[in-house]
């Protein structure tokens, strides 16, 4: 069966269908959590939620998007959410394009251990850098420069404006690098 | 999704979009003109280009008992 059809078999109540669809997305979705929250815990959750707003909705689902980006929708809403219940966030709105893009931030990478670093080492790196970004931020950054959606599809996963994504985008990237600079200068 | 390295006509693309600016207007010439010749913003460039990579890299690969409670969790069988 093609996805149309397990789609529409899933909707009829076939559950072998169902599980399919569920199999066939589940690394993308628990993937794209994960990068979101950065806990393998809260990344699970918001599987499981995402999982199980699609089953109570799939009647809804029309066809006009594809089902990958329904979910991601899904998903962006439960990690939205959840992301919110935390405080720690010092990226906020008002910080200035100024001190985004002061120039002591424009070191050299080449000269930083990078390519020398653990996994392990870098991904508490990013972990910290992350977790300093408003889940706002987190989900455009993910959603274009990871998982590649053009802006437009961005725009209207997140319901904002093509403009909002392009600054929150832009600020994401410039935060988020200025992070990693200041964690090997430390 | 890919994890190659991107080319320089597809960051400059991505940076002229974020600009709201056709690859060929003006401002793109001008920026893409200013980056070849300007060490401080070729090296933020790549730094930001970097960034994507790193943050590309840091992927989770979902664990079987995971999938296993998922399935549970949904009330469906898991057959292959």
């Amino acid at each position: 069966m093609n996805e149309e059809q397990l789609i529409a078999s899933a909707k009829n109540g076939d559950k072998k269908a169902l599980a399919e669809l569920v199999k066939k997305y589940e690394q993308t979705v628990y993937s794209f959590a994960f990068k979101v929250c950065r806990d393998r815990e809260k990344a699970e959750n918001m599987m499981q939620e995402t999982f199980y707003s699609m089953i109570k909705s799939l009647h809804q689902f029309d066809g006009n998007s594809k089902l990958s980006t329904w979910l991601y929708r899904i998903v962006v809403n439960h990690c939205l959410m959840e992301a919110r219940k935390s405080s720690r966030y010092t990226f906020v709105e008002q910080e200035t394009d100024e001190s985004l893009f002061d120039e002591k931030y424009i070191a050299d990478w080449s000269t930083l251990p990078i390519k020398n670093l653990e996994t392990k080492e870098l991904r508490n790196i990013l972990d910290a850098a992350i977790e300093k970004l408003q889940p706002e931020y987190r989900v455009v950054f993910t959603l274009r420069d990871v998982e590649e959606y053009s802006t437009e599809e961005t725009a209207k996963m997140l319901e904002l404006s093509v403009p909002a994504v392009k600054s929150r985008l832009h600020r994401a990237r410039s935060f988020l690098r200025n992070e990693i600079t200041k964690a090997f200068q430390e | 999704m890919n994890e190659e390295k991107v080319s320089c006509k597809e960051v400059m693309s991505h940076i002229c979009e974020s600009l709201s600016e056709e690859m060929d207007s003006p401002k793109c010439v001008a920026i893409k003109d200013h980056i070849e010749n300007c060490e401080g913003c070729k090296s933020y460039f790549s730094s930001v280009e970097m960034t994507i990579d790193l943050y590309k890299k840091c992927t989770e690969t979902l664990p079987e008992d995971v999938h296993k409670k998922l399935m549970a969790f949904l009330e469906l069988t898991d057959e292959k």
